[in-house]
């Protein structure tokens, strides 16, 4: 495979490691090398070509090929079977509707969490369960990585250029996790979205707000309450651009889906009773709509592992949520890709 | 040989077997798509020598209550000036490009025009990007930015290779995000309207 990428050599791994650092290569944290054959052997994994255009960032006269992308991958530190989460991860975030120039350059500092659905969760690993928001778990963080490694590398959201946060905030390393669908037998977020349950697929949601809703109450009915009430305290202005495709995700953690499930609540229904509630009128400062078209711009996600009582709340930027299918080199050997 | 490995490295650990043995040369590959700083064949709009009889272009983000500004400056520039006309865009959010339609209806009528409020990381940068493109399409421009932004801002010229490009800069104590009283926004269009000028037209 005949790579394009501009290479350097250095004497020993430390060296490279560090030129990476001096470079701006990095997120701050230490690299895997991406030798041509790290990188090759990562681009066979996804089925394509180094030239293969991802997507693009008009705003910054930006391309992404399927080599840049593999290329951080390999940094990250994701195994080549990763790949082609992390290209859907990639594809998904340059979709124009993702709103990649506006998410990553925002003084907010927005993060972008990958949710992935169906079989490709088991088989490369992506941890759903317990503590699946934070470290310890390699497809997750390294896949998450991954994306954001292209964010700042090719897409150029280097501090102090073109990414522009206050604070900016950790979810911005890497924020990866796997919809847990065989712990309620709900309809996977990936199924509503219209794929079929045998499809992997990966949704991006831009987070400006990450809201942790913990309720002990066992009532189904007040845990959605609770839920709506910390999405009404910020709200969601209504973004003309974004237009009706501007959503939350809700991730129900694990205590909160067993009480729900006692009492036979489906996403469906539980996304007919939060939406009246949450787009309701604004009331006052701390009381605020949450500009929600339609029920289905509630998505919820089952997640997380056992012990508090605790559901999240994925508030966007301005952007929609995107989705992209998980394409195996046999898929697209056979022609299915979209 | 190659230099020894230094302890408490990524890649190479000072491990008792690796003492005196040789460290094979690394090569990597850029992750990057190159520098920041595109090639300098921007090329700017000629100016007018004055604004009298000009359609002022308003390519604006809706950035807080930076439209309260716009429109006064454009009236300010009317009075002051002659400017004859106005053709104004406000955006669909404030870090997108104007839609299709809505740049070919302001092209077709400004010519010259402002653009902004640069005022937050994303808006800053697209609305730097607006200018630069209406100066590539032969509109004379400037964007109007928020001090704090002017970074962001500079970043996105050199990325089409006009890294000097000039600006009207706001100033603290003015908030950054737009977020004004009317009596704010009213006098800064009055405070930023000679350097309008100045950076519309031809050097006197």
């Amino acid at each position: 495979m005949t790579l394009g990428a501009p290479a350097r050599t250095f004497d020993t791994a430390d060296e490279a490691l560090e030129a990476c650092f001096e470079l701006g290569w990095t997120d701050g944290l230490p690299v895997v090398p991406a030798t041509a054959e790290a990188v090759s052997a990562m681009l066979a994994a996804g089925g394509l070509g180094p030239e293969e255009v991802l997507g693009t960032v008009p705003t910054r006269n930006v391309t992404v090929t399927a080599e840049k992308a593999a290329i951080n991958a390999v940094m990250a530190g994701c195994r080549p079977e990763y790949f082609p989460v992390v290209v859907a991860a990639v594809r998904a975030h340059l979709q124009t509707k993702a709103n990649s120039h506006s998410t990553t350059a925002t003084l907010a500092g927005a993060a972008h969490a990958v949710i992935v659905n169906g079989p490709v969760r088991q088989e490369i690993g992506i941890h759903c369960g317990q503590a699946c928001f934070g470290p310890g778990f390699r497809a997750n963080a390294t896949i998450g990585r991954a994306l954001r490694l292209v964010i700042r590398n090719v897409c150029r959201a280097i501090p102090g250029e073109l990414d522009r946060a206050s604070f900016s905030w950790p979810l911005r390393y890497s924020f990866c996790f796997g919809e847990d669908e065989e712990a309620t037998g709900w309809t996977p977020l990936h199924v509503q979205l219209g794929y079929r349950p045998d499809e992997s697929v990966v949704t991006i949601q831009s987070v400006m707000r990450f809201l942790q809703v913990t309720e002990f109450d066992p009532s189904p009915e007040k845990i959605l309450d609770a839920i709506a009430e910390h999405g009404r305290h910020a709200g969601l202005q209504r973004d003309e651009w974004a237009g009706d495709g501007r959503s939350v995700v809700v991730v129900i953690g694990t205590e909160h889906q067993l009480r729900l499930l006692d009492q036979g609540w489906t996403k469906e229904r539980m996304q007919n009773y939060l939406w009246p509630m949450m787009t309701a009128d604004t009331v006052g400062k701390y009381d605020n709509k949450l500009h929600l078209a339609d029920p289905a711009n509630i998505m919820i996600v089952a997640a997380g592992g056992p012990g508090i009582a605790q559901s999240w709340l994925l508030v966007p930027h301005l952007a929609v949520p995107t989705h992209e299918p998980v394409q195996s080199p046999v898929t697209i050997a056979e022609g299915s890709a979209p | 040989m190659g230099k020894p490995p230094r302890a408490g490295g990524f890649g190479q650990f000072a491990h008792p077997s690796n003492v005196g043995v040789d460290v094979m040369a690394l090569t990597i590959l850029d992750p990057t798509n190159g520098s920041i700083d595109g090639a300098s064949s921007f090329v700017t709009a000629t100016r007018p020598v004055t604004l009298d009889g000009q359609t002022f272009g308003i390519m604006a983000n809706g950035l807080g209550d930076s439209e309260i500004m716009f429109d006064a400056l454009y009236a300010k520039l009317s009075e002051d000036d002659g400017v004859s006309d106005v053709v104004k865009v406000v955006k669909a959010s404030v870090a997108v490009p104007p839609y299709p339609e809505e740049w070919d209806r302001f092209i077709a009528s400004a010519t010259v025009a402002v653009t902004g409020l640069g005022g937050c990381g994303s808006c800053s940068t697209r609305s730097m990007r607006d200018a630069l493109d209406l100066e590539a399409a032969g509109i004379p421009a400037v964007c109007i930015v928020h001090t704090a932004l002017v970074p962001a801002v500079r970043a996105m010229a050199r990325l089409v290779g006009c890294p000097d490009y000039p600006i009207v800069t706001i100033d603290y104590p003015h908030n950054p995000t737009g977020v004004w009283t009317k009596e704010e926004a009213l006098a800064l269009a009055s405070e930023i309207a000679p350097a309008v000028r100045a950076r519309l037209t031809q050097p006197s």
